[in-house]
């Protein structure tokens, strides 16, 4: 069912997790599977740390592990600008599992756009 | 090549050594089509004869006849729905089966629906045991056939067979059973449980894959689905798999003559796999009847676990399970089972069907439940349902 490459990525993982005080989290479902992303950010505006949680299958695991470090060390920007397709290319899924990539993207996105939303609260709360 | 420990065997067996004794000289030795008039052929007809004779005895049928062979248990479902339904369809054009039955059963039934049938898929409850009642409220004066399975091959649950078949024929209607996951697990009589048509695989009872039977009650009228030759006493026409039909038979006859230690031996091992579980894994939910259930089968959840990673690791580590159904789409797909028997959600999508058999040792197990605890530790370290900064 799985490709050998799948498979030991997912016996491998790097970046699954938990993140204690992490700037932003962004959460994302597709049905009965619930990914969570956490991101720390540096000074420069870069994510120097990524960490997943999820509740779902094999594809949908490896392929947050993927999005975590294609996004590792890049700028916000960058990874706003993360597609499923990136994480397609590192690592083919079967084609009923692209739904995987997606999800990986949209938590990763979801976790920028927290930590922008937090940065903007504070920064009112100093005016 | 690392351990392997195999906790799958409601999804298929080994074949044990004395089906396979009784196989072999079929594939060379004896090897003349069984429809043949000559000594090749009558040679080849007296194993198909004697499988015939094992079957009818073990499961207490009147005659041998009303033994049909078939591919299998599919094979079998399929026939009896599809054949018992068009045959009687005069009488009525409408069927009651369970919400939890084998896919061979509804999807058969799916088929009758396009054909003008009327089918009801009656509830369980949350122990999957159907609820006679539902029946009663469910028969018409048009139904023809009642179709419940004998074992419940999810969560092993085990229906009320004879009750249901005697409320079947109070009432005139056929009363059809998969007994795929009860033969060699439970007692099955046909006369006694006064069923009319019966399902029964080889490959779950240490069977060749490929091989069943249907039980068919003589006077029960019944269409073929098979045309071409007169085997099977023209109901099934095609050669004859004599080296499958030879194991299916040897098969049956020993799931029925080593039941009771068999079931022992299955017993003590689910009771020690349940104690050391319970022990070692908190948050866990047994799914299926408390008491009226099959030995074999254990349908457990595992929260905050989803199932088809569960089963990947453990996979990995050499422990073969499964999930009791198939995913179909990126979202894991509930079971169709869990979800009659109005198992949440969460749970559904983190159970996990072990199933034991008569070769899996003490240490098989402590193995086994090792690698589970392991296992569930990691899903539930990374999992969405956990605090975010659990490691």
């Amino acid at each position: 069912m799985y490709s050998k490459k799948i498979l030991e990525r997912f016996s491998n993982l790097s970046y699954a997790g938990g993140l204690r005080g992490g700037d932003g989290t962004g959460k994302a479902e597709n049905g009965n599977e619930v990914v969570k992303v956490y991101i720390s950010v540096d000074e420069r505006g870069e994510i120097d740390t990524i960490k997943f949680k999820a509740f779902g299958g094999v594809c949908t695991i490896v392929a947050c592990d993927i999005a975590c470090e294609l996004v590792e060390g890049r700028t916000l920007s960058q990874a706003l600008a993360l597609t499923a397709q990136e994480i397609l290319d590192v690592i083919e899924l079967p084609e009923n599992k692209h739904a995987s990539a997606h999800l990986a993207q949209e938590a990763v996105k979801l976790a920028v756009e927290d930590y922008f939303e937090k940065k903007e609260k504070e920064m009112k709360k100093k005016q | 090549m690392g351990r392997k420990v195999y906790l799958d065997t409601a999804a298929t067996t080994f074949v044990s050594s004395e089906v396979l004794t009784e196989m072999l000289p079929c594939f060379n030795a004896i090897y003349g089509n069984s429809n043949s008039v000559h000594s090749y052929g009558r040679d080849a007809l007296a194993i198909v004869d004697r499988a015939r004779d094992r079957v009818a005895h073990a499961i207490g049928a009147a005659k041998s006849n009303e033994i049909y062979f078939t591919s299998g248990g599919t094979e079998a479902d399929n026939w009896a729905i599809l054949g018992i339904a068009r045959a009687n369809k005069e009488k009525g054009k409408h069927i009651i089966t369970s919400q939890i039955e084998h896919h061979a059963v509804l999807d058969a039934c799916k088929q009758l629906e396009k054909e003008g049938f009327e089918v009801t898929y009656v509830p369980v409850d949350k122990t999957g045991l159907v609820n006679i009642a539902e029946i009663i409220h469910a028969i018409r004066k048009d139904t023809t056939m009642i179709s419940i399975m004998a074992v419940n091959n999810e969560v092993g649950t085990i229906q009320n067979i004879k009750a249901i078949a005697k409320l079947a024929h109070e009432y005139g209607i056929i009363f059809h059973t998969d007994a795929v996951q009860a033969m060699g697990a439970i007692k099955l009589d046909v006369q006694d449980m006064e069923i009319d048509a019966m399902t029964i695989s080889g490959h779950k009872i240490y069977g060749p894959k490929g091989s069943g039977c249907l039980y068919v009650k003589n006077g029960i009228k019944i269409d073929n689905m098979l045309f071409g030759g007169s085997q099977e006493r023209g109901k099934r026409g095609g050669t004859l798999n004599v080296p499958a039909i030879a194991g299916f038979g040897k098969a049956v006859e020993l799931a029925v003559r080593d039941m009771s230690i068999n079931q022992q031996k299955i017993k003590a091992e689910r009771e020690y796999f349940l104690k050391n579980v319970k022990e070692k894994i908190p948050y866990i939910q047994i799914n299926g009847h408390p008491q009226q259930k099959v030995n074999s089968i254990v349908n457990m959840s595992f929260e905050m676990v989803d199932k088809e990673s569960l089963l990947m690791l453990l996979d990995m580590d050499g422990v073969a399970v499964s999930t009791g159904s198939a995913c179909t789409s990126n979202a894991v797909e509930e079971s169709h089972v869990l979800k009659a028997m109005n198992v949440e959600s969460e749970f559904a999508n983190s159970a996990i069907r072990f199933s034991f058999g008569k070769n899996v040792s003490k240490s098989d197990i402590d193995y086994a439940v090792d690698i589970l605890v392991k296992s569930v530790e990691r899903l539930r370290s990374i999992s969405a349902f956990t605090k975010a900064g659990r490691k």
